[in-house]
């Protein structure tokens, strides 16, 4: 019955899309200004429709009918209600649902909320982002269709994959979609841009809130994964340069290098085909990283929904953006005349620009080389985080240093006076590195460089804020945001610096002395949980220096359906540092590996991220308070 | 004076910089190597039994006194390149290794021209 009515209202929504392009076609033809009813009404109607048809589907997981491929392979009739509803985009058919509903929510808003931009420009955006929906409903409908039924009906579903039973991941997908889909707006803004001409500044106003809320989206959605990560697949990093994790990066390179040269466009109407290039790149990306991650193609901890022939359907898609935007830019690619000065506000956006680009070249590189040395010579290699941290790090450096004295910059011609003031900040910030290496642990070169700038940057936008708050002229959100980045940068550094990581053999009533630690493992508990076994380990952790103790509880967990053996990190939090403690079983014996590792400031590193994405929506605010 | 306190002051913070010693960290090693019967995961992060394994090998190495980038050769003699998180710079991974580097300059050279271009 459900399957019946998913279909037929995907069905219905395919029809709204080409009515919808049809009419605006039509519209386009007609002298009158404005653009006919009809189209809004459509419009809401297919966002409304696919709403539906998404809960629809939720009502499929809640009840468990697993006439439905997808409930039968993802979910369970014993699974909390819960992970019952945040399994509908758990997996690859709801999400793609999921998907299509950002493209029409945001095909709506971007209609009604742009009614001083030309009729021609908006109903071409509605045009291309209908096409997108098409692309995508197709999709759905003969490759991934969430609707799909079985015969005859199973009596129970396999259930969803343990570790991905988390609060965290139910909001994950949707956080990242938004950052993700979001992009595909200003994809279509700019392809219409290009083509009916509409090139002068005020094109900025239409797309610059978009790009600013799928930044803010996308920023927040890889936090939540690696805080995801972090907690749930026990290792105690939160990033991996894993291919899954650099899909999401790459989109965020080219949204960061977007949100700053959209500022020089507003400003000052310059690199107008700049800022085409990379709305048209931001939401290819985004196509590009769905493609990697779906189709299997990559070896990552975070397959969870891999399949080849749904590979092929992206790649076909990807291309076609592809081939078209490359061609229309080519056959509307006017020469701008540049006037820049080397020290000005536009020069360092530019500059931000440039790193941007760098990084994403990078990550993008080391994604994708190892699918081609495999196709090309059969040979398999991986790039891991050694490759990015070698190639990146020691740019970040310089990186920080531009970032903290680009925003100080005039537009248009800058004076240099304030060298004197960044050679305090500088000193300042050399001083304090050396407290640090000389009162705590010293640390390799980069590391020391790493800190200095991150110092620097921190300290140069705090300044910034003092002093913008005596003069009354407050550009709080950029305030927010780089500092929050110099801090970002500070905290990984310290935490990777002064990590401390211990691996060991142990068995009940043993103890472990390392550094001013003592680690004993006092008992182990055999538990039944409603959907799962657990052994549950005690250990004591002492600190022996300060007479801290601590007691963490790492489990081993088994669970029936489907049939699988998680190992959950107890982890105990406090301001300055984690403690976090894994415990797993070695075959035929009774000893337990553990690895204990302290984590410094682990909580400073989320909240400077939350901090950075603060000032994106202060910017949004603001953006909305003055329009 | 200033000078002096300046001169004192580098020579202390040069000297705890070189000073530190370099012991090989086998938990360093164990993160660069990726646990083949894993889904992307490092031999550090795995529980599996080829993990194990890998960190016995890789102990018996250092004890050896094996070097950090020899214990990454015989690894990767041994077992495929896979098995290394650190592509080895050599003819095929060349692009990998450059290709930044030749973007970042190129990109630095674009930007030069373009703010040149007004003088």
């Amino acid at each position: 019955m459900l399957s019946n009515l998913g279909n037929s209202i995907l069905f219905i929504s395919v029809l709204v899309s080409i009515s919808i392009i049809y009419l605006s076609n039509k519209n386009l033809k007609t002298s009158n200004n404005l653009i006919i009813k009809n189209i809004y009404q459509l419009s809401l109607i297919q966002s409304t429709l696919i709403i539906f048809c998404f809960f629809t589907l939720i009502a499929a997981f809640i009840v468990s009918d697993f006439s439905l491929v997808t409930v039968y392979q993802n979910s369970h009739s014993m699974k909390p209600v819960f992970y019952k509803i945040a399994g509908t985009w758990g997996n690859h058919e709801g999400s793609l649902l999921l998907w299509v509903i950002i493209l029409t929510i945001f095909s709506f808003l971007f209609l009604i909320y742009n009614k001083d931009h030309p009729k021609k420009f908006r109903l071409i955006t509605l045009i291309i982002q209908n096409i997108l929906i098409l692309g995508f409903l197709f999709f759905i409908l003969f490759n991934s269709n969430p609707f799909s039924s079985l015969s005859p009906i199973p009596s129970e579903g396999l259930g969803l994959n343990p570790i991905l039973q988390d609060p965290a991941l139910a909001i994950h997908p949707p956080l990242l979609y938004i950052g993700f889909v979001g992009s595909s707006i200003y994809f279509s803004a700019a392809i219409a841009s290009l083509i009916v001409n509409y090139s002068e500044k005020s094109f900025s106003f239409s797309i610059k809130n978009w790009v600013l809320i799928s930044w803010c989206f996308q920023t927040l959605g890889i936090l939540v994964g690696s805080v995801w990560a972090y907690y749930e697949l026990g290792w105690g990093g939160f990033w991996f340069w894993d291919p899954v994790e650099n899909a999401s990066l790459l989109p965020w390179f080219a949204m960061t290098a977007l949100l700053h040269s959209i500022i020089v466009f507003e400003k000052r109407n310059l690199f107008y085909f700049w800022v085409i290039i990379l709305c048209l790149i931001t939401f290819i990306l985004s196509v590009t990283g769905t493609f990697l991650v779906r189709s299997g193609i990559l070896n990552s901890v975070h397959t969870f929904a891999s399949d080849p022939t749904r590979g092929v359907y992206i790649l076909l898609f990807l291309s076609l953006m592809i081939f078209s935007s490359i061609y229309l830019l080519f056959k509307k690619y006017k020469k701008e005349n540049y006037s820049l000065n080397q020290n000005s506000k536009e020069t360092f956006i530019l500059i931000n620009n440039w790193f941007m680009m760098f990084y994403l070249i990078t990550v993008l590189l080391g994604t994708i080389y190892p699918i081609f040395t495999d196709a090309l010579t059969d040979n398999k290699i991986s790039v891991g985080p050694p490759f990015y941290n070698a190639i990146i790090f020691p740019i970040v450096v310089i990186f920080l240093i531009f970032m903290a004295v680009g925003p100080r910059v005039k537009w248009i011609k800058n004076r240099f006076e304030d060298i004197k003031v960044y050679s305090f900040i500088l000193a300042g910030s050399i001083i304090l590195n050396v407290l640090i290496l000389v009162f705590i642990k010293s640390y390799s070169i980069l590391s020391n460089f790493i800190i200095i700038s991150a110092l620097f940057l921190i300290i140069s936008s705090l300044k910034d804020g003092v002093s913008a708050l005596q003069k009354n002229r407050f550009d709080l959100a950029r305030i927010i945001s780089h500092a929050s980045f110099g801090f970002l940068v500070l905290f990984i550094g310290l935490n990777h610096i002064f990590s401390i990581e211990k691996d060991y053999n142990i068995k009940v009533g043993e103890t472990k002395n390392f550094e001013n630690y003592s680690i004993k493992l006092e008992k182990l508990d055999l538990k039944d949980f409603p959907n799962y076994k657990a052994v549950i380990g005690t250990l004591e952790i002492n600190n022996n220096f300060s007479n801290e103790k601590n007691i963490l509880k790492p489990e081993i967990r088994i669970y029936d359906n489907p049939k699988t053996l998680t190992y959950e990190a107890s982890i105990k939090t406090n301001l300055l540092k984690d403690y976090y403690l894994t415990m797993s079983n070695i075959d035929r014996s009774d000893y337990y590996n553990i690895k204990f590792q302290k984590k410094p400031l682990m909580i400073w590193i989320w909240i400077s991220v939350v901090m950075i994405v603060t000032g994106g929506f202060l910017r949004l605010f603001k953006n909305a308070k003055y329009s | 004076m200033k000078l002096k306190i300046f001169l004192v002051f580098f020579m202390f913070y040069t000297q705890s910089l070189f000073g530190i010693e370099k012991i090989i960290d086998p938990n360093t090693i164990h993160k660069n190597l990726r646990c083949l019967v894993c889904q992307g995961q490092s031999i550090s992060d795995s529980n599996s039994d080829f993990a194990q394994t890998i960190k016995l090998v890789v102990k018996d190495l250092i004890n050896e006194g094996k070097t950090e980038d020899e214990i990454y050769s015989f690894m990767s003699d041994k077992y495929g390149e896979w098995i290394v998180f650190k592509p080895q710079l050599n003819a095929q991974n060349s692009l990998l290794w450059i290709l930044p580097y030749i973007a970042l300059i190129f990109g630095g050279f674009f930007i030069f021209t373009l703010v040149k271009k007004r003088q």
